[in-house]
C-alpha cells in the first residue's frame, strides 16, 4: 500500500521524467527520449500522454510495432487521445491494413476537428486520410476495372460466336442481323464504359473546387456575395492582399464567411463514389 | 409568370428524359438478356465433355453473370428514379432546391420557403433557431450549380409531385 505522499512524488517525478524527455525529443536524441519516457510509464503507467510521447519517438525511429503497442495503450487509457488515434492509424497503415487505419485516421481527424478545426494536427492528419483513401481506391478499382475488362471481353466473344452460328450469311451480305451485330457490340461498349466510368480520373466539377486555387474543397466557406472559397485560402487572401472578395471585389471581413455545410456534404459524397479525387498534388 | 414558365419547362424536361430513358431501358434489357444467353450457350458448349463440369467452371460462370447484372444495373442507374441526395434539397420541404439560399448558420434553404417562414411564423432559422433576417440570405450559387449537373444528369427529378 503506497501512501499519498509517495504517490505525489512518483507524479512530480514522472513529470519531470516526461520534461526531460520532451528535451531530448527535440534534439531529435530519440533513444535517450524513449527512455526517459518509460522511466515515467514505470513510475506512473495510466497517464496517456507518456505513452504517446513515446509512440511518437518510436515513430521517428520507423519503429511500428512499438508505435502501435503504444497507441493503443493510450487509447485503453484516453479514447480521445487525437494523436494516438493518428499514430495508430500510421501503424496500421505501415502493416497493410488500410481498413482499419482508415477507421482509426478518420476517428482522429473527427475528434481533432471537433478540438480545434485550425490546428495543424487536423491538416496533417487530412493529408494522411486523403493519402490513405487514395491507396484503399486504388487497390479496389484495379480489381474493378480487371474485373469489366475480362467481362466485357467474354461478352464480346460470345457475342461474335453466337452470331457466327445463328446467322451464317455469304460475305458481303450485310442483313438486319448483321447490323443488329454491330449495333450490339456498340452498345455493349457503352455499357462497359458506364459502368468503369466513377473510376476514370477526369475533372472534378467546378462547383465542388475553391474559385482561387480549383482544387476540391476541404472546409468551404461562403461570402455575402454568394462564392464560396477554401477557407485557409480566403483567409489568407483577407490577410495579406485586402479586405475583398476576390472574384466580386466586394467588401468582406472574416466575420462575414459562413461554413458552405450543403457543399461539403457534396463533396464528400463525390469522394465516396470517386476516390481517385483523394489525390491531392 | 416566372413560376408558370418554370413549370412548363420542368414538365417538358421531364417527358425529354422519358422518352430517352425508356428507348434506353429497352436497350439495355434486350443486350443483357442477349449476353447472358451467349454466355450460357457457350458455357454449355464450352464444358460439355463428360467429366468437366467442373465446380470451378461453373462457378467461374455464375461469377460472370453476377457481374454481369451488376454492370447492367451501373450502366442503368441514373435512369432510375431514387432519390435525390440530401445536400441538394430544401431542409424544409425536402423538395430538390431551385433557389437556395444559405444562412450565416450554414443552412440552405429554398429561397421563397425561408422567406415565408420568416414572415409567418417568426425571424430565426428554423433547423439552428439563430435570429435571421431576409437580408442575411446569400445565394448559394455552387448548390445551384451542383443542381444543375443533377438534373442533367437525372431526368426524371424534374417530375416535382
Amino acid at each position: 500500500m503506497v501512501s499519498g505522499s509517495a504517490l505525489s512524488a512518483a507524479a512530480k517525478q514522472a513529470e519531470q521524467l516526461r520534461k526531460d524527455g520532451n528535451i531530448y525529443f527535440k534534439k531529435d536524441r530519440f533513444g535517450a527520449a524513449i527512455d526517459a519516457y518509460t522511466e515515467a510509464i514505470t513510475l506512473c503507467p495510466n497517464v496517456p500522454v507518456y505513452w504517446t510521447n513515446r509512440a511518437l519517438c518510436h515513430r521517428r525511429r520507423n519503429e511500428w510495432l512499438k508505435v502501435e503497442e503504444d497507441c493503443r495503450r493510450a487509447i485503453q487509457l484516453d479514447y480521445s487521445s487525437v494523436k494516438a488515434h493518428y499514430m495508430l492509424g500510421l501503424a496500421l497503415l505501415q502493416k497493410q491494413e488500410l481498413d482499419e487505419g482508415v477507421k482509426e485516421l478518420q476517428k482522429a481527424l473527427d475528434l481533432g476537428r471537433g478540438a480545434n478545426p485550425k490546428g495543424y494536427m487536423v491538416d496533417e492528419i487530412w493529408q494522411e486520410l486523403a493519402k490513405a483513401k487514395y491507396m484503399l481506391w486504388e487497390h479496389a478499382s484495379s480489381k474493378r476495372s480487371w474485373e469489366l475488362q475480362s467481362l466485357k471481353e467474354a461478352c464480346e466473344t460470345a457475342l461474335r460466336e453466337k452470331h457466327f452460328l445463328d446467322d451464317s450469311q455469304p460475305e458481303g451480305f450485310l442483313d438486319e442481323a448483321g447490323i443488329s451485330h454491330m449495333k450490339q457490340l456498340e452498345v455493349l461498349r457503352q455499357v462497359f464504359r458506364k459502368a468503369g466510368e466513377a473510376d476514370i480520373p477526369c475533372e472534378v466539377p467546378d462547383y465542388l473546387c475553391c474559385k482561387i486555387t480549383l482544387d476540391i474543397f476541404c472546409d468551404p466557406v461562403i461570402t455575402p456575395s454568394g462564392v464560396t472559397y477554401e477557407r485557409a485560402v480566403i483567409l489568407d487572401h483577407l490577410q495579406k492582399v485586402g479586405k475583398f472578395d476576390p472574384i466580386t471585389r466586394e467588401q468582406l471581413d472574416q466575420s462575414q464567411l459562413v461554413p458552405n455545410l450543403a457543399i461539403k456534404e457534396a463533396v464528400q459524397a463525390y469522394l465516396d463514389k470517386h476516390g481517385w479525387a483523394y489525390k491531392l498534388d | 409568370m416566372i413560376d408558370e414558365i418554370w413549370q412548363e419547362l420542368a414538365k417538358a424536361k421531364y417527358l425529354q428524359w422519358e422518352h430517352a430513358s425508356s428507348k434506353r431501358s429497352w436497350e439495355l434489357k434486350s443486350l443483357k438478356e442477349a449476353c447472358e444467353t451467349a454466355l450460357k450457350e457457350k458455357h454449355f458448349l464450352d464444358d460439355s465433355h463428360p467429366g468437366s463440369f467442373s465446380d470451378e467452371a461453373i462457378i467461374s460462370h455464375m461469377k460472370q453473370l453476377e457481374v454481369l447484372s451488376r454492370v447492367f444495373k451501373e450502366a442503368g442507374e441514373a435512369d432510375i428514379p431514387g432519390e435525390v441526395p440530401d445536400y441538394l434539397c430544401c431542409k424544409i420541404t425536402l423538395d430538390i432546391l431551385r433557389d437556395p439560399v444559405i444562412t450565416p448558420s450554414g443552412v440552405t434553404y429554398e429561397r421563397t420557403v425561408i422567406l415565408e417562414h420568416l414572415q409567418k411564423v417568426g425571424k430565426f432559422d428554423p433547423v439552428t433557431r439563430e435570429p435571421l433576417d431576409h437580408s442575411q440570405l446569400v445565394p448559394n450559387l455552387a448548390i445551384k450549380e451542383a443542381v444543375q449537373a443533377y438534373l442533367d444528369g437525372h431526368g426524371w427529378a424534374y417530375n416535382t409531385n
